[in-house]
């Protein structure tokens, strides 16, 4: 396709490339730790906490309010692990509560004057206007995200499964959580731009449950996690170009067909193809 | 399951997909991608309506390639997001021209990326409205509290609103033309010349007939036009696509037009019908819709109808 290289004639469409080339992976490395420890939840309030965080910055007078976005989820997400651990049966209501209150103080502080329309851009995320400094935060959180996947994923797992007898082997499960909630809060924030309130969980989300569907070890979970991930962000940036829709949504239609081909796939028992 | 399948399986899955992909591409893309023309003409973008029509009247008859950015359906420009057309007229043009004042407000973070693109702004010294520390109308500054659209104390965009500051609009495009594309300044001189004049004889019916009359305004659009016509403005509610008026601010509204017997409120077709109907239900006042020109066909002369259309409605409604 001659319109292949003349994509790459825009700086945009590079900056994007490169942008979904690592937010692909990352998503998929996160997600399949959220999906293990069953925050999914948890990671969609963060999102919420988004407009909270903005509207602290817009009181403060912070000309950046990714900068007061990203410190408010951090506190918002050590402090949503607390109170989690306090009451472990009841998570998603306190979660849902939580998140409620966040995105209703955003939702308030942010109309005040009628000039919610500014930030409704948030909603739907806007990949196209990445620049260059912006792919070098994604990518710094990219390597701390792997640097913890290699350190951490057994003793996440292994606190998935029991905590009791994971602290008895001791490991420092709070500790390990609050870096785990943190990373997440951070990733959440730095692409919550690029991909969109509405649309983030379901990058995070879809790829893994994908991947859930058809594997039986940790490996084939990890790796199809990754190739859904990816192939999802290209193939929908890809349809987005020639098409011209949006980018986000394009990303999550590609990656919930193949959920649902997965799906099908395992519930036949293997006997489709 | 069958390892070895599963592979298998998920290969047939990404390579099906990937030729979905490419036969929708096939049939339904490229529909607007050959608009662009990927050759060494000068190449102008205008960033909406206003700024696209005026352009087109300056560069009338210039082996150029003008173009404007995709509208959005609805409402104003705050909320609008860049599709990848945008961006890639935005890479291959020579010259930019916004309407400033914030009105592009949306246009900050993918402006960084295009640091060499030559912007005309046209409304370069263009006293507007609203400016924090101008307080000319120091009577209606509570109102003003209320009304501002875009940014905190930000100007009123809506500078095309008034035929002087358009004719003002019109000459500073002349000017950043004329300087991006000197082998073309005679023609755009003249162009704009032209245009100018049919602008003087619009302006000339903005006259001081409907000076001192009483009117509520339900944009902060028309704030330019009132000044123009001299109009007292005792109100403005800026009903927008995506304000959320609060209750009171109806309700003082209402109590202004009872209090100074406002006989009219401007308003938008679009989003100001419904609040005009339920007020004047409750007050009798009667109400006339304006066009905000900022969408439409790209006829040469539409402005000056559109205007023209404006001060016919305003001065009937008013007689």
């Amino acid at each position: 396709m001659s319109s292949f290289t003349q994509i790459l004639s825009y700086d945009f469409m590079i900056n994007a490339l490169i942008a979904v080339l690592i937010i692909g992976p990352l998503f998929a490395l996160l997600g399949t730790m959220i999906v293990t420890k069953k925050m999914a939840f948890f990671s969609d309030a963060l999102g919420h906490s988004a407009f909270t965080g903005i509207a602290v910055g817009v009181i403060c007078g912070i000309p950046d309010t990714t900068i007061s976005m990203v410190i408010f989820a951090v506190l918002f997400a050590l402090l949503l692990n607390h109170i989690k651990k306090r009451n472990p049966e009841n998570v998603d209501t306190i979660i849902s509560v939580f998140a409620s209150v966040a995105t209703a103080i955003g939702l308030a502080v942010l109309s005040f004057g009628g000039n919610f329309s500014e930030y409704s851009s948030l909603l739907v995320g806007d990949i196209l206007s990445i620049s260059r400094l912006e792919i070098l935060y994604l990518l710094i959180i990219f390597v701390v995200a792997i640097v913890f996947y290699l350190l951490a994923i057994n003793k996440l797992n292994a606190i998935s499964i029991n905590p009791t007898v994971a602290r008895s082997h001791h490991i420092k499960v709070q500790l390990i959580e609050d870096i785990f909630a943190v990373i997440i809060a951070l990733t959440v924030m730095l692409s919550i731009r690029w991909v969109g309130l509405l649309l983030i969980n379901a990058l995070l989300i879809l790829p893994v449950a994908s991947a859930r569907n058809i594997s039986e070890n940790m490996r084939e979970y990890t790796i199809y996690s990754i190739v859904f991930s990816l192939f999802s962000g290209l193939l929908g940036l890809f349809l987005s170009y020639f098409i011209n829709i949006a980018t986000g949504p394009t990303i999550v239609i590609v990656a919930a067909i193949i959920y649902f081909a997965t799906y099908v796939y395992n519930v036949s028992g293997g006997r489709v193809h | 399951m069958n390892k070895s399948k599963k592979v298998i399986f998920v290969i047939v899955l990404l390579v099906m997909l990937t030729i979905i992909g490419i036969i929708i591409v096939k049939v339904f893309g490229n529909r607007h991608s050959s608009e662009v023309e990927d050759d060494d003409k000068f190449t102008v973008v205008t960033s909406f309506y206003p700024m696209y029509i005026a352009a087109l009247n300056v560069t009338d008859g210039a082996d150029i390639n003008l173009y404007n950015l995709s509208e959005p359906e609805t409402g104003c420009l705050h909320d609008y997001q860049l599709t990848t057309d945008d961006m890639k007229l935005l890479s291959n043009a020579d010259v930019f021209i916004i309407n400033g004042l914030g009105m592009e407000a949306f246009l900050d973070d993918v402006m960084k990326q295009y640091p060499k693109l030559r912007i005309i702004n046209a409304s370069v010294g263009i006293e507007s409205l609203n400016e924090p520390h101008s307080n000319e109308e120091d009577e209606h500054e509570e109102e003003h509290e209320h009304e501002e659209g875009h940014e905190d104390e930000g100007p009123n965009a809506h500078v095309w609103m008034s035929v002087a500051n358009h004719i003002k609009q019109v000459d500073n495009i002349r000017i950043g033309l004329r300087d991006a594309n000197p082998s073309n300044a005679s023609l755009y001189n003249e162009n704009a010349s032209n245009y100018i004049s049919k602008l003087e004889q619009l302006k000339a019916k903005v006259d001081n007939s409907l000076n001192g009359k009483k009117v509520v305004l339900f944009s902060e659009a028309y704030e330019y036009l009132a000044k123009d016509f001299g109009l007292d403005v005792r109100a403005i509610l800026d009903l927008d696509e995506e304000k959320n008026i609060s209750a009171r601010e109806i309700a003082d509204t209402v109590d202004v037009v009872r209090k100074d017997q406002v006989p009219l409120i401007i308003a938008e077709k679009e989003y100001g019908e419904k609040m005009a109907n339920a007020v004047m239900g409750e007050t009798g006042i009667v109400s006339v819709y304006l066009d905000t020109i900022i969408r439409g066909e790209y006829d040469k002369d539409a402005y000056i109808n559109r205007m023209n259309s404006n001060i016919d409605l305003l001065k009937e409604a008013l007689k």
